[in-house]
């Protein structure tokens, strides 16, 4: 993937991909083959789009999940068909199982062309299984199968049949001369004191104890002999029960190619109806791809934290943002600056795993790297011996190492842990550096000045209004919720303004900080900018 | 009389649709109970399902040659097994492949169609084992599980009959072999709790230690478990800690019966003077498969 785990995390790479993961074995398999769209592969990335774009526009959302189901029915048959390919003679489990996929086939088959799965072949092998459905769902290797099997396992029945009657008779005596009303199989119990005369002969003592004997039943010739004709006919039904399964195999090895194809055919649509899921879910539409530019998103959604926000009863903001090159984002605390970012990088993950955008339209251009840098990019190459500052600075030289042609890169608050002067000269030599290398990427921060000394756009979030409501609630989520119904999340390209307010007291305010805190702050808010 | 005949009319009575056969330990004739009950239901022209809890000892089983009874099913019988296990000849008509697994691999659900041997085992997992057991329900007005000796968990969430085996081989003397089944009827017959009162409501498993603290700190108030398996202490422990709690469950378990193996590969106890004892000290009914006698 064009990310690292970090940065998979950010962007809800990680999320998108749990979201569509496909139903089935042959589905991850599928998924497992597909590599990530890279610039030079837009066409490909229009097709793939257009693709499920086109399978979610024909097919209700239930419909797909009807799908679905049916593809997640479909067991793995991989191991059977190399078994079979090899000369194996399959079990009953096998062709149980062949008869599952075959079933999974036809019901997918109801939604797309049959032809995609192997019509002829899976017809031969339905119709050599057929015998063996029972039920419409299970596998018995039925006499329907062949005639000889029928009367072997005839003549296995009589043989049982009179074995058992020889069984019972030396059991009835044995359970007559014990006084109890029936023999078990194996060994049993007879009480000394409850025998009157010397052992029958059908008594086979096995251990003798001071109170009892331990016996079993003795057969004699003629239960043997049944005995013995009833092994033999087992042997014979063994015979012809794996001349069916023979015969049943190489049904299955001479169209087992085409199987895996079809099988193939069912991982690729389970990847695609998993994806077309997610675009009809998310309302997502097939973003314009160029070559060339940057991004121009017109209410896009960073639908892992829209479905949180959701099941809060809260509302999402979708963002539209014009970007081609680098710019540097800048606003109030809680006004969507990050999310301005992960939306971007959302948004890339999206296309490049060939899924429509969540937005109401989309122009983007594919990358070969996106990367977070900043808060949230925790993967600390050092087992936590580094500083916060540390790991920012690694993740950074990895990335300037890799020099991809084209990359996007999303800065969320660079340098904010050493001293702001510092962290300033950073962010701009950073964003020079990405400039010059014609990256395309935007960089959040609270300091000041940064776009215009880098050279690069300036981008700002609309901010805090005045508070419909007050005052403060004490509940957590209410008083999130009147932040964001007084924030103003649009986002606006313009020149940057150095005496711009991020909000902070009053939102601290709003969190529940309490007034004589906040005052304070104010007093020294008002002491600080007195130097400057 | 008919030993197993009568161990499933105390099933019935009791409403369960399943009955369970654990034992104290290895050896304990749990198999040949489970045999003398599937050949019951065949008599009885019952359609039943069979599972297992786990398999653990089986390879033990093979290790020591120990003759264990084979299960000889005939016509109708639903099994659920390691499709590893499945016999070649006669064919079984499969049912399902389940999404459970054992140490074998997956189990699948399969109907007899012809008599012939099955080797029967399960998922090691309690909840899978429930699975398993209301999977063969849909296919079995009733089943019969082949217990394990450390999967008692496996009980929980069921309402199985439940059927405790102890053989000469289960302990290394009579006193021993009758105290150890003593504790664990016991121990699946707990009380349950009618919710008055101060009670100590135990989360989770109740150990020995927490439960000689409890002792010491509060006497003689309940301790309600959710059910008698989160006891995780039997044997002499259980006997002797219960002589001074009040140990209650929110659910309660039906063990209706007690079976004997009294002779074992390296020493055997009297018949009848073994089921005797397990009765007297268990208070359940106990039957000896072997003499097809109770006690």
């Amino acid at each position: 993937m064009p990310w690292n785990a970090a940065t998979a995390e950010a962007i809800g790479a990680t999320w998108l991909l749990d979201a569509i993961a496909p139903a089935g074995s042959f589905g991850r398999r599928a998924l497992a083959r597909e590599r990530p769209f890279l610039r030079g592969d837009e066409d490909a990335a229009r097709d793939a789009i257009a693709r499920v774009a086109s399978l979610a526009a024909k097919m209700s959302a239930g419909d797909l999940a009807a799908m679905r189901a049916a593809i997640a029915r479909a067991p793995d048959c991989a191991d059977v068909f190399v078994r079979a390919t090899a000369g194996a003679t399959l079990d009953d489990v096998d062709f149980f199982e062949l008869g599952r996929l075959i079933r999974a086939i036809d019901e997918v088959a109801r939604f797309v062309a049959r032809e995609s799965f192997a019509a002829r072949a899976i017809a031969e092998v339905r119709a050599a299984l057929e015998p063996g459905t029972t039920n419409g769902y299970g596998f018995y290797l039925a006499d329907a199968f062949d005639a000889t099997l029928a009367r072997e396992r005839a003549r296995a029945n009589a043989a049982q049949a009179a074995f058992d009657a020889e069984r019972s008779r030396i059991g009835e005596r044995v359970a007559n001369f014990a006084g109890i009303e029936h023999v078990r199989d194996g060994e049993f119990v007879l009480m000394r004191d409850a025998i009157a005369s010397v052992l029958p002969q059908e008594i086979r003592v096995v251990r003798e104890a001071p109170t009892y004997f331990l016996c079993e039943v003795a057969l004699d010739d003629a239960a043997r002999d049944a005995l013995a004709q009833r092994d033999d006919a087992i042997a014979c039904v063994s015979a012809a029960e794996e001349a069916v399964r023979a015969r049943l195999s190489r049904a299955v090895a001479d169209a087992a190619m085409a199987l895996e194809s079809a099988c193939d055919a069912l991982g690729d649509l389970d990847a695609l109806v998993a994806r077309a899921q997610f675009a009809l879910a998310h309302a997502c539409v097939v973003p314009e791809i160029a070559s060339d530019g940057g991004y121009a998103l017109v209410d896009a959604c960073f639908v892992p934290l829209r479905d949180t926000l959701a099941e809060r009863g809260r509302t999402y903001a979708p963002i539209s943002l014009e970007l081609d090159g680098i710019g540097v984002v800048t606003g109030p605390n809680m006004g969507g600056k990050t999310v301005a970012l992960r939306t971007l990088g959302f948004v890339g993950a999206c296309v490049a795993l060939g899924v429509p955008v969540p937005a109401r339209a989309a122009r983007v251009v594919l990358v070969d790297d996106i990367v977070w840098l900043g808060i949230g990019a925790n993967a600390d190459p050092d087992d936590g011996l580094l500083s916060s500052f540390g790991r920012e600075v690694i993740g950074l030289r990895a990335f300037l190492a890799r020099d991809p042609r084209r990359a996007i890169v999303l800065v969320d608050e660079f340098a904010r842990t050493t001293s702001p002067r510092e962290g300033r000269a950073l962010s701009i030599a950073l964003l020079e550096r990405l400039r010059e290398r014609g990256a395309l990427g935007l960089a959040a921060t609270h300091l000041a000045g940064i776009a215009t000394a880098a050279k690069v756009a300036h981008f700002a979030v609309g901010g805090l209004r005045a508070f419909a409501e007050s005052p403060a609630p004490l509940d957590f989520d209410a008083a999130l919720a009147r932040i964001a119904r007084a924030m103003d999340y649009r986002i606006t390209r313009g020149d940057e303004d150095a005496a711009a307010s991020s909000d902070a007291l009053e939102l601290g305010a709003a969190l529940g900080l309490d007034a004589e805190f906040v005052a304070r702050a104010r007093t020294a808010l008002g002491d600080a900018r007195t130097p400057d | 009389m008919d030993v197993a005949r009568e161990i499933l009319a105390r099933a019935r009575a009791v409403g369960s649709r399943s009955i369970a056969v654990v034992g104290t330990s290895k050896n304990a004739g749990k198999s040949v109970v489970v045999a003398a009950l599937t050949s019951a239901l065949v008599n009885e022209h019952r359609v039943f399902g069979l599972a297992s809890i786990g398999r653990d000892g089986e390879s033990f089983d093979a290790l020591v040659a120990a003759p264990k009874p084979r299960f000889f099913l005939r016509e109708g019988a639903v099994v659920a097994t390691a499709t590893v296990l499945l016999p070649r000849t006669p064919g079984l008509e499969i049912l399902e492949v389940t999404g459970e697994r054992c140490a074998l691999g997956p189990i699948a659900i399969a109907r007899v169609r012809a008599p012939g041997y099955v080797e029967i085992a399960g998922p090691p997992q309690a909840s899978a084992v429930r699975r398993i057991v209301a999977r063969l329900a849909t296919y079995a007005p009733f089943v019969v599980v082949d217990g394990a000796v450390d999967r008692i968990a496996a009980l929980r969430g069921g309402d199985d009959a439940i059927v405790l085996a102890v053989g000469a081989a289960s302990a290394p003397t009579f006193d021993r072999a009758v105290e150890d089944i003593a504790a664990l009827a016991a121990r699946l017959a707990l009380p349950l709790h009618d919710g008055s009162g101060e009670a100590i409501v135990v989360v989770g498993a109740l150990t020995a230690r927490a439960a000689a603290e409890h002792a010491r700190s509060f006497g003689r108030m309940p301790i309600v478990v959710a059910d008698p398996t989160r006891i995780a202490f039997g044997g002499r422990t259980f006997l002797e800690l219960r002589e001074h709690l009040d140990l209650r469950c929110e659910h309660a378990l039906r063990p209706v019966a007690c079976t004997v193996a009294p002779i074992g590969l390296e020493r055997a106890f009297e018949p009848r003077a073994f089921a005797r004892a397990v009765a007297q000290r268990t208070g359940l009914p106990t039957y000896d498969v072997y003499a097809q006698a109770v006690a």
